[in-house]
């Protein structure tokens, strides 16, 4: 079942000439794990405040095509209202943050909603533990670091409990082991709790193993759309400049002067040394 | 700067920390009233060492001392200028009475400092936001208050950054008379304003984001509620306030000097 669909998408920044999207046509279905993924300003991020109706709610500009999240027709539903379905966790995990107290800060979302206490309480103290932060329930933002703080906005998501969430680069400000904690979290929640991740990432080498689905995007267009293994080994996608995961461009090299010839793509350093083994066995 | 580190909050697990913000604030306001009231030297000293005992019990006495230090400079000035008035009104002598009098005036000061330090050293901005929250203040402002608060820190490091990063580039802060040492601070502030601003917009996004302003009725994940130590705070307010009052008006105040 399709849990978000695009079609002609096409949408301009209020006083830009050019679109930032630009006819994009694609379908993440429920439960599934996309990552989008494309060079500096192709329109990722764009698209994200498209899912989440700020754009064009907040945003205003000029949004053409079709857009349906979880069933609903982003064009007529307030931002509010969208946000019990979509969560949306941005680059900067500084300012995302508005409370003095992380348990507060996971609180915000559910005290818009009006929630009563007692079971707001309990909503925040799931969203602590499933991604891993109990511990730093009454620290001040400014006393954690990056990957702490892109974990108190990802909880601050979850105890919202949507269907969708959708994460924009939240690993650039982090350092790799802050980025995999991320990538651990956010991978629970799309196994354990069923909840459709879309990812936006530069970096393909932790999170492409994650994917089930990846799309690629340039200059306002979708250029890529499919599996991981078929995307990632493209010719297209290496032009393009997406960040391909290292073992990928080993395998392909060490198939072109003939060392490996299977179908199998690999995605992780995991992958690459099972094909290496069987190889050497041979 | 060293004034404002003695204000600034650290989390402790005291009673006094714990205390209802409004509860604290009319402590504040108690104090205040009686301080105004009295320029004798001895009702002063005595609503100075009272306080102290908070300050041991909400276990802030090296924050405390710093935020005394800091004001000891503005301490100093009201002294001078309350002592040379007296002389110049005088007749260009000074009495014993005539320092007493300056003393009293620069220790009116102090008590003043002494409690609103204890106010701020022991009140969590959260719980101060929502004090006003709760006293039906529009959350939109009290939501301003929290967020600059909470902001603080994050731009005061902004600032270190771009002062290192101009000074990288060959600004000097500390060069010129004093207008130019103010025109030095340009470079500096206006890439801050521009990031602030493009903060507040990022800020505003990830609001928006989470249900910001679906319904007019919010609730709170804190509630403050009033306990057994807020209602002997108030008691020991009134008290002051009552007993000051009293002394004020029906017994004649000693002094040193006469």
């Amino acid at each position: 079942m399709a849990i978000i669909r695009t079609k002609g998408l096409t949408y301009t920044y209020p006083v830009a000439t050019k679109p930032a999207v630009d006819g994009v046509s694609i379908t993440i279905e429920k439960g599934e794990f996309a990552v989008l993924t494309g060079p500096s300003g192709c329109g990722k991020t764009t698209l994200c405040r498209c899912f989440n109706g700020l754009i064009p709610h907040f945003y205003r500009g000029d949004l053409r095509g079709q857009l349906q999240v979880t069933g609903l027709d982003v064009k007529e539903t307030p931002i509010h209202e969208l946000a019990l379905h979509v969560g949306l966790v941005f680059q900067n995990p500084e300012n995302q943050l508005f409370a003095l107290s992380v348990e507060k800060d996971v609180a915000f979302g559910l005290e818009n909603l009006g929630m009563p206490r007692n079971e707001m309480q309990k909503q925040v103290d799931y969203a602590l533990e499933t991604s891993g932060i109990s511990h730093l329930r009454l620290k001040a933002p400014h006393e954690l670091s990056g990957g702490q703080q892109q974990r108190v906005a990802i909880a601050g998501i979850i105890a919202m409990q949507p269907e969708v969430m959708v994460l924009d680069e939240p690993t650039s400000f982090l350092d790799p082991l802050g980025a995999e904690k991320i990538f651990k979290v956010v991978r629970a929640l799309n196994q354990e709790h069923h909840m459709t991740v879309i990812l936006v990432e530069h970096r393909l080498d932790l999170a492409a193993r994650y994917a089930d689905h990846v799309i690629v995007m340039d200059r306002g267009k979708v250029i890529l759309d499919g599996e991981p293994k078929d995307v990632l080994s493209s010719e297209k996608a290496r032009l393009i400049g997406v960040g391909i995961p290292k073992v990928t461009l080993l395998y392909q090299q060490l198939a072109e002067v003939g060392l490996l010839k299977t179908n199998e793509v690999p995605l992780s350093s995991e992958e690459i040394t099972a094909l290496l083994r069987g190889v050497l066995n041979d | 700067m060293s004034f404002f580190d003695g204000l600034k909050f650290r989390r402790v697990d005291s009673a006094v920390h714990l205390m209802d913000p409004r509860v604290k604030f009319f402590y504040v306001l108690a104090i205040f009233v009686i301080a105004i009231l009295f320029h004798e030297l001895i009702p002063l000293i005595i609503l100075f060492l009272v306080q102290i005992p908070l300050v041991i019990l909400a276990r802030v006495k090296r924050e405390w001392l710093r935020s005394l230090r800091g004001a000891a400079f503005l301490a100093t000035v009201i002294f001078g200028t309350n002592l040379l008035f007296r002389f110049i009104y005088g007749g260009y002598s000074l009495i014993p009475s005539d320092v007493e009098h300056a003393s009293a005036m620069t220790l009116r000061f102090l008590v003043l400092v002494e409690s609103f330090s204890i106010f701020f050293l022991t009140t969590s901005p959260d719980h101060l936001g929502l004090a006003l929250e709760q006293s039906h203040i529009p959350y939109e402002f009290c939501f301003a208050f929290t967020t600059a608060v909470r902001f603080v820190p994050v731009l005061a490091e902004e600032a270190q950054t771009i002062m290192d990063a101009q000074k990288a580039r060959g600004l000097e802060l500390e060069k010129g008379n004093f207008l130019k040492r103010i025109r030095n601070y340009i470079p500096i502030l206006i890439p801050l304003i521009i990031s602030a601003i493009r903060r507040s917009l990022e800020l505003a996004e990830a609001m928006e984001s989470r249900a910001w302003g679906a319904i007019q009725k919010r609730t709170n994940l804190y509630v403050l509620g009033l306990k057994a130590t807020d209602y002997s705070m108030i008691l020991i307010s009134s008290l002051i306030l009552v007993i000051g009052v009293y002394i004020r008006f029906s017994i004649s105040i000693p002094s040193f000097s006469t």
